[in-house]
């Protein structure tokens, strides 16, 4: 078959074959033409190279020409590109480009192209290039065939359960292969929970299904886990993989973004709904134009707003650039399964995806709008929040005045400064009037506003006013200001959102090496060549909406192939194309394509419910079958990878998943669903964790989970010693293991708890001599029993006496008080820090290390000897970890007794240290504020509370000497409260101790012959490793 | 070939075959010290990995000293006597006015200060900052015309790292694990230290393996104390109890693995338990260092306060590399301490004391012990810094030329590439941007980069986005 364009040329020269002038021009093509071309251009642009995506070895080529457009218009010199390159007008463009042609030459390509470029026909030609430049092959790649109407095959056989058998029997019959047994009830329940849950099921869960008498128990089974809410929960999380959904900026200060989580609990909410997947797919390309005043839409157009971009970026134009980019290649593979990033800089290489139409898919995206000012409330809500805020705003509205007299000039100096840091362009885009600014300059003002806004918001009020009574003034104005919060409303949530620039989008401009070109939106040329009609929505130009109801036309036969695909991929741990994000020629060919277009056919007539394909899926014959089958020799020749299904594919659970199963099995998973997220320490399930590009989770980044930067369409499965030690040694997994160990009362529960099955005789016999051993015959439960020696406070190394470990029934928080009397014997000759009090590890980088710990520095200190200081860990402003000294400068005597307290709030930014020698009858109360930048967490890690040392025994940061008494209090005691050095008088707080009181359920000494209580019990501690070694075990990590 | 994880080799042969895929089986492939190696793909035009190197070359291991914030390269190795004469003038009207990250405009250009000396029979110039150094002339491949595409830290670092300013692609490091597989299998293939607690611009995406399997990332080693993070057994825990339960461990998976000997992936988890456990053994042995000589430690400058710490830690590189580390990177400045935006002059006067002499040390230790000649030593920041002033005493980030050297793994010394223009503001000879500047690196380590694949997501990925090529005149 014949495309258009070329067929004029054709059959002018069929027609022509016996013309005798027709006979001439082919002939001073064979002559003169062809050895010339040959000669001069075949070196850069024939077969083996196609420098700027040119070829000139045929007149088809020729006329699609290369990256920047055609080379030739037959019979128009002045049009035909290839001329001014030969003729060396162009000083950017000459061809070729080492040496000019002689002249002679040059007159006869211009004589052949006036004669209208005859070049003969000949077979090869006829079949290469079709319409738009494509071949023949490209056209009809698998992919871009309309979906096929097939009929499932007739194959009879008792193991058909479905339609979808039908397919992969006929394979089976056709390569000699069986399938596997149907997998038994254990190990089916176990992987329909992992797989539409993401969680192992509960020992009742398991009894419940295998104790399950009814003929359609598993039916049941998929019908319940699909009607769950957990369910959106796992499937979630496939989809933020695909739009690599992060909650931070992803550049160096990689700035929390505190609303990006509505988007993962709307889409929770979309697969728990069965939205179907047109609808679901049409929001997050447009939502803003769909449904402007419903909150529950327009939040899913964050999915444009997923691209890395920071407040502090400064060449905000190359950065917008980038976004789009990254908008256009994350669409064309998340919805289209075609990698469209490779045809930006030049045609795609393998598949038929034009430069052009890489601009014409940005075009879409290029009026996008990255909208700070929006928020997630109905018009209703709105409304209401803004008649009380103008109430507000009125009552206030003096108060207001007078601050700002006060601030206004210094904050309006900072802001201005910060403009002045943007180039001249920039600056006069951002001093224009908004409304004169064109669609380019309001996203680009919008981009550069951030810095200006971070001004504001870090502004130190206290800081920054210079006298006094400015201060005094402020103050007193913030507590006036205070009076009226009853009557403020409630903030609205932020939305995180994008619409367009305006009803009229900046163009998009393709560049290439022989200048620019304008490129109106359009889908793919080979599928959709035409224009699309476009009509502006509001305040909107209604291209996302184009494009969202085309790839979401039920005959698009990328879309529908893409998601199906997709869904089976997560079902079987491998797509019918094995390559689910491109299914061009550059990814996997399909192993089953008639079913994949009979399923696709079919989700669509069904309404695009993921839900009714998952269901279809799972209930087959073929998803049934075990994975625990030992290839059979044909297999094992013919298909060792197991693309034919001829059993079900083993895996190892995903990061997710790991983390999840392993709260189920210490019993401390906590399923509250939705709202914000949490740092790793927290029980919630791992879809709830924050997902900061530069600080992920090390847990969940040790087992692959993505970092949020691309899309990711396929997770890999890594091992690595690294992973081993964090699993065997980490903090977190370890915590885990002695949950677990605390939930077993006999051996078995620890298998029932871990693997969901007792174990088996000789896996108890193992176990059981385990434990013998290491409790040496006795295998009592024995209760840790303290020492009983009357207590001081002195804290000495290699002592029973060394670190008094604090249970607390809360924590201290961001706000609060250490007050402590002590007296310090020596300091570290090193640079370690004697330790009067702790919550802390001694970590500094991550989740588990939040907390805090006061104490004197050593001989070798960067902040000299003898330094009181409080060394804090904790979220900074932009919500990274940070680590910091906070030092008093003031020096510790030794020998003598002191009476000190120190006063933390990250919410002040500061900490208030009162040190008062008590030895020296006449010393003054030394009292020093020195600033801190943590802002939160200090309780949020993994430690106890611990007196006179850190989590860990570690003798240089201990204590040397007495501590008499100590009290941590919440919140920032007053000075009056602090005054007295006898802790008799101490009102009473969260904790209160003095050494008088012996050792209790709260106080329990750690020393060097006397232990925790794991360590005292040979039992316990036995359990601990054995509930350690099962939550490593392959079993516990595969599905096999 | 497929990309899939459940392949069931049939041969070891074509078991390594599936390593290039990205699966799970390359793990065990990369634990067991394999390099990687793809099968061809006609229809995708994936051509096979060769066998790495795949030409002659001498370097084996990459020692990249890494000045994070900027090392100003006007002050150090490229001298512009034309910078002086115009001091205190603005930059002339013929130069293109830069992008500069901190805004400040029309600033007069900024003296240098130092005092330059042509060292060696090369008789390259060098600063008086860089010393000792210098000494080592007749070694450097001085490269002048460096160009990144980052104007800020988050993306030079990057830039410098992955070849791109975002994240989500490997870091050198990685490609050269994925080219070259590991000597030690008991220790990490790619190993980063830095020289404070301050955090790398972008914290440890710098060394991450982007889309290749975590197998190739880099590992930090702590310099003192426990070098890899979980190196210790958990509180409490002997080693005889963490051995008892590795056994454990052991007997529970081989009893799983029973009927299961198809899957692979067991196999190289059970592995990757028991080389933690070695490399629990081994790793602290690497960085001990009691069993070097006091001449030793002072070649280092350990035995003064302010060369210790970069010292230390240049030594710890040559221990790493000599017990087959592939790549080792040290940080000086981690989190961005060589950024001089004002007050050039004590700042970088402390860093470049701070690690003149250590540098120099490792450079005379490493030919004495025969290992300079295998081993790439490279020099340099994520950008290097203007010619015009800011803030008055300081100098803005300079992406668009900037000096890089390399010592060592078959370079050839005592030459100067590239060049600057007379102010040093633009690369505007023999331009080297970091997709060639990794290319290069490749290739002293006979790496061809064009043939050093990966296949992500169907499409063949190299180092430099297809962009780079490979500065063939500095091999010796």
């Amino acid at each position: 078959m014949l495309g258009v364009g070329c067929s004029a040329f054709l059959l002018s020269s069929a027609c022509a074959a016996e013309d005798d002038a027709q006979r001439e021009a082919n002939k001073f093509f064979e002559t003169d033409v062809r050895p010339l071309l040959s000669k001069r251009c075949f070196e850069c642009h024939s077969e083996k190279k196609q420098k700027g995506g040119l070829r000139v070895d045929s007149i088809g080529a020729l006329k699609t020409g290369g990256d920047t457009g055609p080379a030739l218009v037959p019979g128009d010199l002045e049009k035909s590109p290839m001329i001014e390159g030969i003729r060396y007008q162009n000083k950017d463009f000459q061809m070729p480009p080492k040496e000019k042609l002689p002249d002679a030459e040059i007159a006869t390509l211009e004589k052949w192209i006036k004669l209208g470029a005859p070049w003969p026909q000949t077979d090869a030609d006829k079949t290469k290039i079709t319409e738009g430049g494509f071949t023949e092959e490209q056209r009809k790649f698998w992919c871009f065939q309309p979906l096929a109407k097939v009929t499932p095959p007739e194959i009879a056989g008792a193991w058909v359960r479905g339609d979808i058998d039908r397919f992969i029997a006929k394979k089976h019959a056709e390569t000699k292969l069986d399938p596997a047994p149907e997998a038994d009830r254990h190990e089916l329940v176990r992987r329909a929970y992992f797989d539409l849950h993401g969680l192992p099921p509960t020992p009742a869960q398991i009894d419940a299904f295998v104790n399950d008498k009814s003929p359609n128990a598993y039916e049941k089974l998929v019908d319940e886990l699909l009607a769950s809410p957990r369910y959106g929960e796992r499937w979630a999380q496939h989809w933020l993989d695909l739009v690599r959904y992060a909650e931070s900026d992803g550049y160096n200060a990689d700035e929390y973004r505190s609303a990006v989580w509505p988007y993962r609990d709307w889409l929770i909410k979309s697969l728990n709904d069965d939205k179907p997947y047109d609808q679901f797919v049409r929001e997050q390309l447009a939502g803003d134009e769909i449904a402007p005043n419903d909150p529950n839409v327009i939040i899913a157009t964050e999915y444009l707003r997923h691209p890395v971009y920071e407040w502090n970026q400064r060449d905000v134009r190359g950065q917008w650039e980038i976004i789009l980019n990254d908008m256009t290649d994350t669409s064309g593979e998340l919805f289209l399964g075609l990698s469209f990033g490779c045809a930006r800089c030049h045609n795609h290489k393998f598949d038929p995806i034009l430069q052009k139409d890489y601009f014409r898919l940005k075009a879409f995206f290029a009026p996008v709008h990255w909208r700070d000012d929006l928020k997630l409330a109905t018009p209703e809500q709105k409304a209401k929040h803004d008649e009380q805020q103008a109430q507000w705003e009125a009552a206030t509205a003096d108060i207001r005045a007078q601050m700002d007299a006060l601030t206004k000039p210094l904050v309006d100096k900072k802001v201005e400064k910060a403009v002045e840091k943007f180039t001249d362009e920039l600056q006069s885009i951002i001093r224009k009037p908004s409304d004169q600014r064109d669609a380019l300059e309001v996203q680009l003002a919008g981009l550069c506003q951030r810095q200006m806004t971070r001004e504001e918001k870090t502004f130190d009020v206290m800081k920054s006013l210079k006298s006094e009574e400015a201060k005094a003034k402020y103050k007193e104005l913030e507590v006036e200001l205070k009076k009226f919060d009853n009557i403020k409303p409630a903030p609205l949530l932020d939305a995180f959102v994008a619409t367009d620039a305006g009803p009229k989008g900046p163009p998009t401009v393709m560049k290439t090496r022989k200048g620019e070109q304008e490129i109106a939106p359009g889908f793919l040329t080979l599928i959709a060549p035409g224009d699309p009609e476009i009509k502006p929505i509001g305040n909107s130009t209604g291209r996302r909406t184009a494009l969202a109801n085309w790839i979401t036309r039920p005959d698009n036969q990328l879309t529908t192939r893409v998601i199906v695909n997709r869904v089976w991929q997560y079902h079987f741990g491998r797509g019918i194309v094995a390559t689910s994000s491109d299914l061009g020629k550059l990814g996997e060919k399909p192993v089953f394509p008639e079913l994949l277009d009979w399923m696709a056919t079919r989700f669509v007539a069904e309404g695009w419910s993921l839900k009714k394909l998952h269901r279809e899926i799972m209930l087959s014959a073929t998803y049934r079958q075990t994975a625990r089958r030992q290839p059979p020799e044909v297999a094992a020749k013919t298909d060792p990878t197991n693309r034919l299904l001829w059993r079900f594919n083993p895996h190892r659970l995903d990061a997710e998943e790991v983390r999840d199963a392993m709260l189920m099995a210490s019993g401390e998973l906590d399923f509250k669903a939705g709202g914000p997220s949490e740092d790793g320490n927290s029980t919630r399930r791992s879809i709830y964790t924050m997902k900061k590009r530069n600080n992920q989770n090390e847990l969940l980044r040790s087992l692959d989970a993505p970092a949020g930067f691309s899309s990711t369409a396929e997770r890999q499965s890594t091992t690595t010693p690294t992973q081993a030690l964090l699993l065997m040694n980490g903090d977190w997994p370890m915590q885990r293991a002695r949950k677990l160990a605390g939930r077993v009362e006999k051996i078995d529960d620890a298998w029932i708890y871990a693997l969901g099955r007792p174990p088996t005789a000789q896996e108890r016999e193992t176990a059981q001599s385990f434990i013998q051993k290491r409790t040496g015959g006795t295998n009592a439960n024995s209760a840790a029993k303290s020492d009983t020696t009357e207590s001081t406070g002195d804290f000495k190394e290699n002592t029973p006496q060394e670190r008094l470990l604090v249970q607390t029934p809360e924590k201290e928080g961001d706000e609060f008080t250490i007050e402590s009397i002590f007296t310090l014997n020596s300091i570290d000759t090193a640079a370690a820090v004697r330790t009067v009090a702790s919550r802390w590890t001694g970590g500094k980088d991550s989740i588990e290390a939040y907390g805090w710990s006061l104490g004197v520095t050593g001989e070798k200190s960067r902040f000299k000897p003898r330094n009181l200081i409080i060394q804090l860990v904790g979220e900074d402003d932009n919500t990274n970890i940070t680590y910091e000294v906070v030092p008093s400068n003031v020096r510790i005597e030794l020998g003598h007794r002191y009476h000190a307290s120190a006063t933390v709030s990250c919410i002040d930014h500061s900490v208030i240290f009162r040190v008062q020698d008590l030895t020296q009858p006449d010393a003054q109360l030394q009292t020093v504020t020195v600033p801190c930048s943590v802002r939160a967490k200090l309780s949020g890690g993994a430690s106890a509370l611990v007196f006179g040392g850190l989590n860990k025994r570690a003798q240089p940061h201990q204590w040397d000497g007495r501590i008499e008494a100590m009290r941590i209090a919440t919140g920032k005691l007053p000075e009056t409260e602090l005054a007295s050095a006898d802790p008799a008088k101490w009102k009473s707080a969260l904790v209160n101790w003095t050494a008088s009181v012996g050792p209790s359920t709260q106080f329990a000494w750690s020393g060097s012959d006397t232990k925790a209580t794991e360590a005292t019990d040979p039992y316990r501690q036995a359990m601990n490793d054995l509930c350690q070694v099962l939550l490593n075990t392959n079993e516990f990590f595969y599905l096999h | 070939m497929s990309c899939n994880n459940f392949d069931i080799p049939s041969s070891r042969r074509q078991f390594l075959h599936r390593a290039g895929c990205g699966f799970g089986a390359v793990a065990l492939a990369a634990l067991m010290g394999e390099k990687a190696i793809a099968a061809p793909d006609e229809e995708k035009a994936i051509p096979p990995l060769p066998k790495f190197p795949d030409h002659v070359a001498r370097a084996k291991n990459v020692i990249f000293l890494f000045m994070e914030g900027g090392p100003s390269h006007l002050d150090t190795f490229d001298r512009k006597p034309l910078l002086n004469e115009l001091a205190g003038q603005p930059l002339p009207a013929s130069f293109k006015p830069p992008l500069t990250a901190m805004g400040e405009k029309n600033t007069a250009l900024l003296a240098c200060k130092r005092t330059w000396k042509q060292y060696g029979q090369s008789g390259l110039w060098v600063s008086d900052w860089f010393s000792k150094v210098g000494e080592h002339a007749d070694d450097l491949a001085i490269l002048h015309s460096c160009a990144s595409d980052g104007i800020n830290h988050a993306g030079g670092v990057c830039s410098m790292n992955t070849g791109s300013v975002f994240g989500g692609r490997p870091s050198l490091g990685a490609w050269v694990s994925y080219g070259l597989g590991t000597e030690n299998k008991n220790l990490p293939g790619f190993v980063v230290i830095k020289d404070s607690e301050g955090t790398v611009v972008n914290g440890v995406r710098n060394w991450g393996s982007g889309f290749m399997p975590a197998v190739y990332q880099g590992v930090e080693f702590n310099a003192d104390g426990v070098p890899i993070k979980y190196l210790e057994n958990p509180k409490g825990v002997t080693n005889d109890r963490q051995r008892e339960k590795l056994d454990l461990l052991g007997e529970f998976n081989k009893q799983y693995g029973a009927t299961r000997q198809d899957n692979t992936e067991l196999e190289a988890r059970i592995r990757g338990y028991e080389l933690a456990y070695r490399m629990q053994a081994e790793a602290p042995a690497v960085v001990d260092l009691s069993k070097e000589s006091e001449a030793t430690k002072q070649l280092y400058g350990m035995d003064h306060e302010e060369t210790a710490v970069f010292g230390r830690n240049c030594l710890l590189a040559r221990r790493l590399v000599e017990n087959g580390v592939r790549f080792v990177q040290l940080y000086s400045g981690a989190g961005s301490k060589w950024d001089s935006h004002k007050s050039i002059e004590p700042l970088h006067s402390k860093l470049c004391r701070s690690v003149d002499h250590p540098i120099a040390g490792l450079l005379t230790d490493l030919k004495a012990r025969g290992l300079l000649d295998e081993t790439l030593v490279i020099w340099g920041g994520e950008f290097g810094r203007t010619p015009m002033s800011e803030q008055g005493d300081g100098r803005d980030h300079n992406p668009t030329g900037f000096t890089m050297w390399m010592a060592g793994g078959g370079v050839k010394g005592g030459q100067v590439y590239g060049a600057t223009d007379d102010l040093g503001l633009y690369a505007v000879e023999d331009r080297l941007h970091v997709h060639d500047i990794h290319a290069t690196i490749l290739n002293m380590l006979g790496v061809d980069h064009t043939k050093l694949i990966y296949s992500h997501k169907g499409r063949p990925e190299r180092i430099d986005q297809n962009e780079g090529h490979a500065f063939k005149k500095i091999v010796s």
